[in-house]
């Protein structure tokens, strides 16, 4: 029998049947059945998305995918949104950008997270890629408006500009202003969020860009711009998806009743957000639209108190996803379990995190109330200042389905607070009960038990969060010994050492990065890491000075581990160190 | 930077006898020289953590770490970045590092700058209203963390600032720190004695700063006020 080998297929063929297929995993697989479907799929590959900016280098994947479109790229660990990466750490994206302008002249779309882009890197983006239409800045920094202004001066192509969450700085304070930089013809705006900027928008300009956009999907102010202001704006754009508002603390009947009616003209809107300042009299004219919402955000709306958020989401049958602040309190959560049935996403954030005493009556009720009303819930964050054992039980119960579970309780080491036992056996039910969780963070008081728990039930444990937690380096031995899929881990202030990071150092290989802040990691065995682990960089972060000034076996502050290709990095701060890159050659 | 440092020092208190400024944070020059490392075994006894319970459950690693490693190098470079951010980053970082001053434990509760700053925001210009409280009704009570913004206002000085009372524990410091404030603007006597503290109280009146004890001041002061002295 004649076997059908993969060249005898026209690569036209081949090169269109891999066009169906999108996700990296799948990709990944095909390139390894042969060299001529390792060719033909690396030259189709358009999409691109890299974990770690430094796990590999730009020469290096321009060499594999010489023709990339979409370019994701994610700097900084994560518990840098937390303060703990000092500032200057690295996560510069300027050579990316500098080698993607030359080699990818047909690049649409970069999306960036947690990385360090300059104006500079603005304006070559602007003018190298002719195509360009998709720019995303989630909690980025080091650019200011003028940037802004090269994008939307240049980009004439551009659908989307959203700027999630990025530090911005606004160079514009007096005269011109970056939005009418858009020129007049430019009409192919399809999404904007500038609900990060600080200042004043020019309206004007910003009306008129609305106005002339009809593929306006996304709008997204900031603070700056008032409630009277956004009716003007819905009326210009009532096809409007997504809807971020500005602050809305203006009350005027007239503006009110004019919002409302501009509210209900718009038949699409399905996502809220914004809400700054929000006199609660204003949610009236919100309330038309309730049972189309499937998304809403009011996580900055600090003045809204438990009764009206309780009338609001009564009405929003439709609801999946719900972020809110524990102004919600468990009457209101019990509201949404009763009115929310098809809520799949629910995040409840503290309004006063450094208060000692609870200002809410919010507690772990709220919390069960959802996972009992709302079958399809899988995803939670909540922050919280109390917890037992017998309610996590419930919610593993009522909620095998769970993939994402993030506890937050407010004061560390904080245990059951009916029995004041650890909440190992409640989190041991989280893990063993819902089989598909994917994400977890932990709080409370917990012993090296949980741990076990999790390295035994957490198969398919990608991403996990430990803070105050653990006894002993057992704990950390569990979960890098027992977590087959785990892919990101980081730690803050657990008694973790030496001994379970050396036995498991093949593990780390295996995943993206391991972040240890506050442990028991030595200097010395930071070092052994390095020195074995070829394809990993172990940074050690330390602002004490260098670490050669103190005894090996002393603690080091920060510690971030990473699986790389590229060796390590040439643009470290002075706090950072790593293996020296010809430490192979020997001793001196 | 400073201020990271005095927060970032590790929880391990056994770290004794080193001077922990050796090197210097803030140093950016390029290190030649490649440091070589000795065995530390004299003074590792200082820096180990008393817990070991899980000797048992791991036995001997390999032998231990061995004495010599001249394979980790200060690879400290010249931080032209930090210097440009410092400059841009202004006003963004003065809020970091007043969110970094409201609690002991950096980064924690896990909350992203970003919302700390817009619930902070708002907080503040709730108080600001005169005689309104909260409507939780725990307004500045919660905890000693929350800072007190209030707005001083000087007159004949067309801008308002704001200051934190939450950073003071009497009159004094408080008129002191309002002088260096308002330096710039007027010609303050020595004894401050060409300007009178005002505040308005809760209920919306003005008094004379001064009268109450500070713990009273600070919890119905709802904004200051500094007036000229008639001439």
């Amino acid at each position: 029998m004649k076997m059908m080998m993969g060249s005898s297929f026209p690569e036209e063929v081949l090169e269109h049947v891999f066009s169906f297929i999108e996700r990296d995993k799948d990709r990944n697989a095909i390139s390894t059945v042969c060299q001529s479907w390792y060719e033909i799929e690396r030259w189709s590959r358009r999409r691109v998305f890299v974990g770690n900016c430094y796990a590999v280098s730009p020469a290096i994947l321009i060499k594999r995918f010489p023709d990339v479109r979409c370019l994701e790229l994610k700097g900084k660990p994560h518990f840098a949104d937390f303060n703990l990466v000092p500032e200057g750490w690295g996560a510069y994206v300027a050579p990316w950008i500098a080698a993607a302008s030359s080699a990818y002249p047909w690049l649409e779309e970069i999306r960036l997270k947690r990385m360090v882009i300059p104006d500079d890197s603005l304006e070559l983006i602007s003018k190298s890629f002719k195509n360009f239409k998709v720019l995303v800045l989630s909690s980025c920094e080091g650019f200011s408006t003028e940037g802004l202004a090269a994008i939307a001066a240049n980009c004439r192509n551009l659908r989307e500009l959203d700027l999630r969450e990025s530090e911005v700085e606004d160079l514009n304070q007096s005269s011109g202003h970056w939005l009418s930089h858009f020129p007049d013809n430019y009409t192919s705006l399809v999404s904007l969020n500038i609900a990060c900027l600080n200042s004043d928008v020019s309206f004007t300009a910003l009306e008129r860009l609305v106005g002339r956009c009809p593929n306006l999907r996304t709008l997204r102010l900031n603070r700056a711009v008032p409630l009277d202001r956004l009716a003007i704006l819905l009326r210009r754009a009532p096809q409007l998806v997504e809807l971020g508002t500005g602050e809305a603390s203006d009350l005027r009947p007239d503006v009110l009743s004019n919002l409302s009616g501009a509210f209900s003209r718009c038949k699409e809107l399905k996502n809220l957000s914004g809400f700054w300042d929000v006199a609660p009299g204003y949610l009236t004219g919100v309330y038309p639209i309730c049972p189309r919402l499937t998304s809403l955000n009011l996580s900055y709306a600090a003045t809204i108190q438990s009764s009206d958020l309780i009338k609001l989401v009564s009405q929003c049958q439709n609801l999946q996803k719900l972020w809110v602040l524990d102004y919600i309190e468990d009457l209101g959560l019990e509201a949404l379990a009763a009115s929310c049935k098809d809520l799949r996403e629910l995040r409840v954030f503290p309004s006063e995190p450094f208060g000692v005493e609870p200002n809410v009556l919010l507690t772990e009720q709220g919390l069960v109330s959802v996972s009992e009303g709302c079958p399809k819930l899988h995803s939670v964050l909540y922050f919280c200042r109390q917890m037992s054992n017998d309610a996590l039980r419930t919610i593993a119960r009522n909620r095998p389905n769970m993939t994402r579970f993030r506890l937050c309780i407010i004061e560390p080491r904080t245990p059951d607070y009916l029995t004041l036992e650890s909440l190992d056996m409640g989190f041991g039910a989280i893990v063993e009960h819902c089989k598909d969780l994917r994400r977890l963070s932990l709080s409370g008081l917990l012993t090296d038990r949980v741990f076990e728990y999790i390295g035994t039930y957490g198969k398919k444990l990608e991403m996990l969060s430990v803070a105050f937690a653990g006894d002993s380096d057992l704990g950390l031995h569990h979960i890098l010994s027992g977590c087959e899929n785990l892919r990101k881990l980081e730690i803050r202030d657990c008694p973790f050492g030496d001994k379970a990071l050396l036995a498991n150092a093949a593990k780390l290989e295996t995943m993206r990065s391991l972040w240890m802040s506050s442990c028991s990691v030595s200097f010395g065995a930071c070092k052994l890491l390095g020195q074995k682990m070829p394809m990993l960089n172990v940074e050690v972060i330390d602002e004490r000075g260098p670490p050669d000034s103190r005894p090996e076996s002393c603690p080091v502050e920060k510690l971030y581990i990473y699986r790389t290709v590229s060796g390590p990095r040439l643009d470290m701060p002075g706090f950072v160190w790593t293996k020296d890159e010809d430490s192979a050659l020997g001793l001196s | 930077m400073e201020l990271q440092l005095a927060l970032a020092l590790p929880v391990h208190n056994s770290v004794k006898g080193f001077d922990l400024n050796d090197g210097g944070i803030e140093s950016k020059e390029p290190v030649a020289s490649r440091l070589w490392s000795y065995g530390g075994s004299l003074e590792s006894k200082k820096c180990l953590k008393n817990k070991r319970s899980s000797e048992e459950a791991f036995g001997k690693m390999g032998g231990g770490v061995p004495q010599i490693f001249p394979l980790m190098v200060w690879s400290g470079q010249p931080n032209e970045e930090d210097d440009r951010k410092g400059q841009n980053r202004k006003t963004s970082s003065i809020v970091n590092k007043n969110e970094v001053e409201e609690n002991h434990v950096v980064g924690w509760p896990p909350i992203k700058s970003w919302m700390k700053k817009q619930l902070h925001q708002q907080q503040q210009q709730q108080h600001h209203q005169a005689g309104r409280v909260k409507n939780d009704g725990v307004a500045e009570r919660s905890g000693g963390r929350n800072s007190l913004y209030v707005k001083v206002k000087m007159e004949g000085v067309a801008i308002a600032r704001k200051i934190d009372l939450r950073l003071f524990h009497s009159y004094q410091a408080l008129t002191n720190t309002l002088i260096s404030m308002f330096d710039k603007e007027q010609k303050f006597d020595k004894n401050g004695v060409n300007y009178t503290l005002t505040y308005q109280d809760k209920e919306g009146d003005w008094l004379l700063a001064g009268d109450v004890p500070w713990q009273t001041f600070i919890e119905s002061v709802q904004r200051l006020g500094i007036l000229r002295n008639g001439g």
